[in-house]
Parts: C-alpha cells; structure tokens; sequence
C-alpha cells in the first residue's frame, strides 16, 4: 500500500477543525501497519489521556513493540480524544478508532487500558463510549473487545471492577503470549475468561464475589468456582536483560511530554518510604546491565534520531552502574551532539560534576525531596535523607555555581505535629542561609533562589500507611497556609517561594485509590455529568464529583478519613504483589513509633519478595 | 563548510503537522541519516536548519525547500539518499543540492509559489469561467469589512488589501486549479484567499470545497525571472 495515501478516518474538513489534528492521524516514525487480516488478534492499546501525555510513556511503548513482535498479533494505539474533538466526534457521531489502522475500536479483539492514575477514570468511560462499547462488561457482547486494564491502578482495581474483564496484575512483558495464546484457541468469551484467570497476574474480577459488613467495611471477596484462585499473584520479569525493550520506539510528530530517547536502568527500588506505592508494588529492585543499555542507548538513538536521552527508574542514583553509564553516554552524545536529561539524582560529588557537563548551571535547579521537613517525620515516613545530607549537598552545589533549589514535601503526612510543618520554612531558611555563609558577595551571581512545593498526602494500597487516616480538606488547607505563614515570617522569605498542589483533586484520589466496588456507580454518576480529563485542573470539578457519590449513595468519608485496623480486610487483599501483609503493618508500627527500616541494600527486612528468587533478593 | 538545500513533498494524513513539528521531524531525519549536519555551540547544540517556506497545517507539499549547513564534503544526491532511506510514510526527499558560495538563504529568496487545489463542487459548477471572472478583475481585495482578533481591548479592521498583482497565473487543469502566486515580504498571497474569491463569483458557494491544497514549487526570482530554489 502507498502510505501516503492511507486514509484517515477523519474528513479533511473535521481534521482541519481540530487543535491539534496530529493526534488523530497515526503514521509516526516506527509504527507498525500490519494486514489486519493475516493476524488473529487486534490489539487496541489505550492511554487513557491526551496524545502528548501518553505518548510520553516508556510502558506504553515496551507493549506496543512486545505486542508486535508477534506475527499473529496486530497492536495499535488509542489515546483521549481532546474536548475538541469529544464534541466533534459526539456531534457527527463518529466511531473512536485506533491511530495505526483508523478502524473502529469496537471491531479489536482486546481494548486494553494502561491505568496510571486515578484521575483518568472518567476517561475510560469515554472511551468506551465513543467506542460504543456499553459500561459495564456484563452489558457487552460476545464479540465486543475484550476489555483489560495494566498499570499501577491495577493494584486496587475494584472501583473500576465492573467496567473491565480483566486486570492484568504486574509486568507486562510475561504474560501476553500465553494470553493471546489461549485467546486464540477459546472458543467463546466465558471461556477464555474461566480459563485466563488461571493464568498469574490475571484477575477476572466477574469471577469473584463480594459482600459488605454493616459498618462498610469489606466482609469477604471469594471466588464464584473452585479452580479460580483465590489470590492473584503479581506477574514479574526476572532478568531484566533477557526481556524485551523497545528498541524502535514510535517518535510522535508532535511535541509530547517527553521528547527523548528512554534508558529504564531498572525496575523496583531499594528505599522503603512509607508512603510510596511504586517503591513496594515494583519490589524487587533489578537491574539492567550496563552493557545492555548502552546496546539499546545506541540502537534507539540510531532508530529515532532522538537528540535528547534521559535515564528513567524509580531512584537512578542507586542503580550500581550508574557511573560507568554516564562516561559511555557523556562521551557518546558528546560526540554525536546528543543532550543528556539527568532524572533527579541524590546531590554529592559525583551527581554535580555529571551535572556540570551536561548542563548549564546557570538555569538549572538542583532538587531535592525531603517530602517532609522534620528530622523526626522523615524517621516516620522512612525517607533516608537526612538534613546533613540536604545542607551538604547544597553547600557543594553553590559552590559550584548553582544559585537554584527545589524542594518537594507532603502535607498530611501521618503524625504529623505543627512542628514538623514549621520545619519546612526553618529547613529552607538554612538552605539561603547557607548559600550567603558559603558564596562571598562578589561571587554571586542573581539571587538564591529556593523553591519549596507541598503536595497532599494520599494513602494508598501496598504501602504501610493503607492503615492511615488521610487529612480532612480543611486540614489540607489549614497547614498549607500554616506552611505558607511560616515561610512568609522567614528573614530570607524574599528568596524563598513556596506553593501547594490542590487539595481537592487529592481527595478524590484519596477515595478511588482504597475504594471498592461500590465506587464504579459513581464514576458512571460523574462520568455522565461532564467529567473528564479531571487530572486537567482546568476541567476538574470537585462539586462534580461530590453530588456523584452522594447520588450514588456513598459516604466517601468512610474510604479516606478513619484508621484501619490489623485485621480489617482489604478490598485490594486478592492482590498478592510479594509483600506481606504482616509486613506492612509492622511498618506501620515502626512509622508510629519513628523507628527506621533500611533499606534493600543495606539489609534485608524480610518484606516476602524473596518469593520471587531475582533481583536483590538473591544477588546481596 | 556549506550549505545543502533540501527539496521534500510531503503527502497524506502528514499534512497535519505544524511547522515546528517539521523542524523537528527533519533534525531528527537529519540525525538518523548520518549527513555531517553543523551543529550550534552552546549546552543544547542544535542544527543549523531554516525552512524556506512554513507548510501550514493541512497542507500538502511536491517542492518544499529547507537550507542544512553541513561540515562534510556530501554531495547533493548522497544527501537525498541518505535522508530517503530513514524517511517516514508520507515524507520524500525530491532533490538536494550543495549552494554556491553567496546563494542567499531560501527563506529570504523566496518570490513566488505554484499551488494545486482540489475541490469538491456542485454539478454546475464553471470552474473555467469562475477563474476567468476573477482573472477579468482589476482589483480583488481581501479583508474587506473583516475585523482582526482582538487587538488591545478593541477590535481592529485589518486594512483591506488588493492580491490581484499577486495572482500571476491561474488555470484549470485536469486536477484541480493552478494558481502561480506571488510570495515574499513584498507581496504574500495565500492560495486559501485566492480560492475564498473565487466563490464570490458563485452561484453556488455552499456546495464548493477546496479538498486538497498542494504547494507544487517555490520560486525564487533570478535574473528578473522565476526559477526554482534549486535551480
Ligand atoms: S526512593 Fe522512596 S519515594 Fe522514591 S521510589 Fe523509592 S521508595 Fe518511592
Ligand atoms: S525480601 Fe528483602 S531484599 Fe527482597 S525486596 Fe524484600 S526487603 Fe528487599
């Protein structure tokens, strides 16, 4: 076929309508066109956000080149259609279709979801509608796409429970193939369903059943037959290095987010903070070689022409081989005029001479997260940096030549005492304090510039504080202008500014993300009432939401606002994602008591992972 | 040291990029082909590329042209090859070639375009005599009793300007209409406004779309002639 006379499945005069018609049009570099009829299952791969949002997303971009390596499968990609062409597609109602073929959604064998965050949840709906696919997947047909939803959200899927067939728990790099294998050889929908939650990492959430106590509480979850499992165990790559990596990453025409080659260096994280979901869901740390990044730093650059690289994992500056990385990729992009984006790295010697090289240390910011002000709340929420650590680094850093501080922390934070708040203004006082002991007058250069930024606790599954209350929104309120006041009587307030996130939109987070099954009502309830895009804060609507949950019932507050106990089950409990329950409460007990768990590398706290026999676990 | 001229089409669903989006397509085409771009100095050293003519969004391309300085000895077919075997769908090389010495850069030679429109139309729609009409005329002006966006709190009209001199040429062909306008800092006529026009002299305006609009060539002026930017 002449591609360039591929067809869009929009008219030159609708495309030309929109704000950005790019988004709706496919063909980037590195795309995959097969012959939807010499495969046997059609993939359709959505990012339930903005072309540009998820177009930036390395996971999305691992499926979509795993998914066609396949001869027998066809995946194409689906993202939001922005509020412009919503309208434009309802008016002239136009069916939503996928970017590669520009067919109709609803003709895929799978539509799959990645669920990166709560905030996207109306934006399913959408999806499924302008698909007209019905909501609920007990609604939809025999030959209707299979409906299934990765990602982190899948760690509490219930909220969205109703609308999906599968969630697929874990890594999706080991389950596909089996997957479209048993697809392949079912021969109806039931069956493939029976039989694919035999597989690990899927949950089939029709198979199982639920009841509540009185109090709202969950009062079991079970599964409806006897060969479906009653826990579904995460699925994970063992050896990073032997899985697949996207080596010719589709490059959008348009800007998205991240314009840049990706090196993942590894999975998981050694630090255990108390409040991080990715830290314990992603356990164990594994990484990959430094021989096989700078195979894949050499081929994604030579596939792409990508002029910019950046490193991605949860915490870079503990991948072992970062030094050695860096030379080889210094020394590359030097060469080829390639720019090198540094993830934040933890500040000391090493991390500002790679800085130094790569940047200009005039505009850049150096960045730490302390997440909380306090000596003794950093004990509680078991983040292993100490003010030394903070004050040192900036010492160094102005005295080579930086005059620019970020620094990020949460308010809400369990335990939390005006003290620990007040600490945030002290901590950033010391910092401006520091740079005018450290840089004599005639060396500096602009002012010193410190920039704190709060946002608000939520409490989420798999971490210690799923027990934690979370803060009322007038408290949110009251200690970030506390915060603010605290800062704004510094002596140094004119060189330090400080800002906080909304604090309605992490209510809502707050609700879905120990939710359950009851919630899916209200997200129908919103859903019909304009949500969409809510992690826009210009479309977001707390009201919105409120009347949904009031309208379907539901006392929110019972989801957020009260301690659980030990021996309260949890909606989210069928997930056995390698940490122990036990675990998790003893860490909680060590966060009310401000005791310190080490980390990963230091020692092991016997969280369970050690199940899994990779990564960390066997190589200390 | 020198500058290569690239002369690229671009047809299809690609028509839909902006302007930046082709910069940053043809850097990183540039990147894959391996040609000894130029680079600036600086912490994010950048090619040193120029567009002779910003493709608006929706519109397609046979003879688009962008200057690349380059440090190697390429030739100018090397270069064409080069880029064509990492081009994506929709995206060609046509031509390539290294400038002369003092050859102004094509942004600032450019004089005239050709451009291709296709359109839908009713039955008895005359093209030919719709073209002839506007052809007759002394005088075709724009902008009249237009207002311009929001300018400081009150609005504006934007002057009314007469693009007659601008319309070198104007036929039917046996795909669509082709128009030879002027372009440049002096005289600027939009293909768009020059269709926009015609349907002044229709009876049947509501029915007439323009479907399709092609840049076939860009011209330079030479020798009180036009000739291509390559050329
Ligand atoms: S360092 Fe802490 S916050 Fe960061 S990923 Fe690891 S556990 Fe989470
Ligand atoms: S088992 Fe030990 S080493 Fe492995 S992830 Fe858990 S705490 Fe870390």
């Amino acid at each position: 076929m002449d591609v360039s006379e591929r067809k869009t499945a929009l008219s030159h005069e609708i495309l030309m309508k929109a704000e950005k018609p790019a988004r709706y049009t496919g063909g980037e570099l590195n795309t995959v066109i097969k012959e939807a009829d010499r495969v046997k299952v059609r993939f359709c791969l959505c990012f339930p956000d903005v072309y540009e949002i998820g177009m930036s997303h390395l996971g999305l971009q691992i499926l979509y080149g795993l998914m066609n390596s396949y001869e027998d499968v066809w995946c194409e990609r689906l993202f939001s259609p922005w509020t412009d062409m919503d309208r434009i597609m309802r008016d002239e109602k136009i069916e939503l279709f996928a970017l590669e073929s520009q067919e109709p959604v609803k003709d895929f064998d799978f539509l799959g979801f990645t669920l990166q965050y709560e905030m996207c949840y109306a934006n399913i709906l959408q999806i499924l509608e302008l698909s007209g696919l019905k909501f609920l997947a007990k609604d939809r047909k025999e030959d209707d796409p299979i409906v299934i939803g990765g990602g982190p959200c899948t760690y509490n899927p219930e909220p969205l429970a109703d609308f999906f067939d599968i969630f697929y728990i874990g890594e999706g790099e080991t389950k596909y193939r089996e997957l479209f294998d048993l697809y392949e050889s079912s021969s109806s929908k039931a069956e493939f369903l029976r039989n694919a939650s035999h597989i690990e990492g899927m949950y089939v959430p029709s198979l199982y059943e639920v009841d509540y106590n009185d109090d709202g509480t969950l009062k079991y979850m079970r599964p409806k037959y006897e060969d479906v499992p009653v826990k579904v165990r995460k699925t994970i790559v063992n050896d990073l290095n032997e899985c697949f990596y996207p080596e010719k990453p589709v490059v959008p025409f348009i800007r998205a987010a991240q314009d840049r080659a990706v090196l993942e260096v590894m999975r998981g994280c050694i630090r255990g903070c108390r409040f991080c979901q990715a830290g314990q869901i992603y356990k164990p740390v594994r990484e990959r070689s430094v021989e096989t990044l700078k195979k894949y730093a050499d081929a994604i650059l030579a596939n792409t022409g990508y002029e910019e690289i950046s490193l991605s994992s949860l915490s870079t500056s503990d991948y072992t081989g970062l030094q050695e990385l860096l030379e080889y990729l210094i020394d590359e992009c030097n060469r080829k005029k390639i720019n090198i984006s540094l993830p934040s790295l933890r500040i000391d010697a090493f991390s500002l001479d790679v800085m130094n090289k790569v940047q200009d240390v005039k505009k850049n910011s150096l960045t730490f997260a302390p997440e909380a002000g306090s000596q003794r709340m950093r004990n509680v929420i078991n983040k292993g940096l100490t003010e030394e650590d903070i004050l040192r680094g900036s010492k160094m850093a102005f005295e080579g030549g930086w005059n620019k501080v970020k620094l990020y922390f949460m308010l809400g934070l369990p335990f939390e005492e005006k003290e620990d708040i007040a600490a945030i203004g002290e901590l950033c006082e010391k910092i401006t304090e520091l740079y005018f002991d450290t840089v004599p007058k005639e060396k500096r250069q602009g002012r010193v510039e410190v920039s704190a930024s709060s946002s608000f606790f939520v409490p989420k599954p798999f971490t210690a504080f799923q027990y934690a209350p979370m803060d009322t929104m007038e408290s949110f309120l009251e200690k970030a202008s506390f915060c603010k006041k605290n800062v704004r009587s510094m002596h140094n307030q004119k060189s330090i500014r400080y800002q906080y996130h909304d604090a309605k939109t992490t209510i809502i987070e707050g609700i879905f993300a120990r939710g359950d099954r009851r919630l899916s009502a209200a997200i129908i309830n919103a859903y019909k009432a304009g949500a969409l895009y809510d992690a826009w804060t210009e479309s977001f609507s707390y009201e919105r939401w409120m009347k949904a949950f009031e309208d379907a019932g539901i006392a929110y507050g019972n989801y957020i606002f009260r301690e659980r106990t030990e021996d309260e089950l949890f909606p989210w409990d069928f997930i056995d994602c390698g940490v122990s329950k036990k675990w998790f409460y003893k860490e909680w007990q060590n966060a009310k008591e401000g005791k310190v768990t080490q980390n990963c590398r230091a020692g092991c706290s016997g969280c369970g992972c050690g199940t899994f026999q990779c990564g960390i676990c066997v190589s200390r | 040291m020198a500058v290569a001229r690239i002369k690229f089409s671009r047809l299809g669903p690609v028509r839909y990029l902006g302007h930046l989006d082709m910069l940053r397509y043809f850097q990183k085409a540039v990147m894959r082909s391996g040609i000894s771009a130029k680079y600036s100095e600086g912490f994010h050293p950048h090619q040193l590329m120029s567009f002779a003519y910003p493709l608006g969004v929706g519109m397609e391309t046979k003879g688009d042209y962008f200057d690349l300085e380059i440090t190697g000895a390429e030739s100018g077919d090397e270069i064409r090859d080069r880029m064509n075997a990492v081009m994506n769908e929709g995206m060609k090389v046509v031509e390539a070639a290294i400038m002369p010495e003092g050859e102004p850069a094509a942004m600032a030679a450019v004089a005239a375009a050709d451009y291709l429109v296709e359109y839908e139309s009713g039955k008895d729609t005359d093209m030919a005599f719709l073209i002839g009409e506007l052809m007759k005329q002394d005088e075709v002006f724009i902008n009249e009793g237009e207002e311009e966006a929001e300018h400081k709190g009150g609005k504006k009209k934007k002057a009314p300007k007469d693009i007659r001199p601008g319309i070198l040429e104007m036929r039917m062909t046996e795909d669509g209409i082709f128009m030879k306008l002027k372009s440049g800092s002096a005289m600027n006529v939009r293909p768009a406004d020059v269709f926009e026009r015609l349907l002044k002299f229709s009876p049947d305006q509501t029915a007439l779309k323009a479907s399709r609009l092609i840049r076939l060539e860009i011209y330079k002026e030479k020798d009180n002639t036009l000739c291509p930017l390559i050329g």
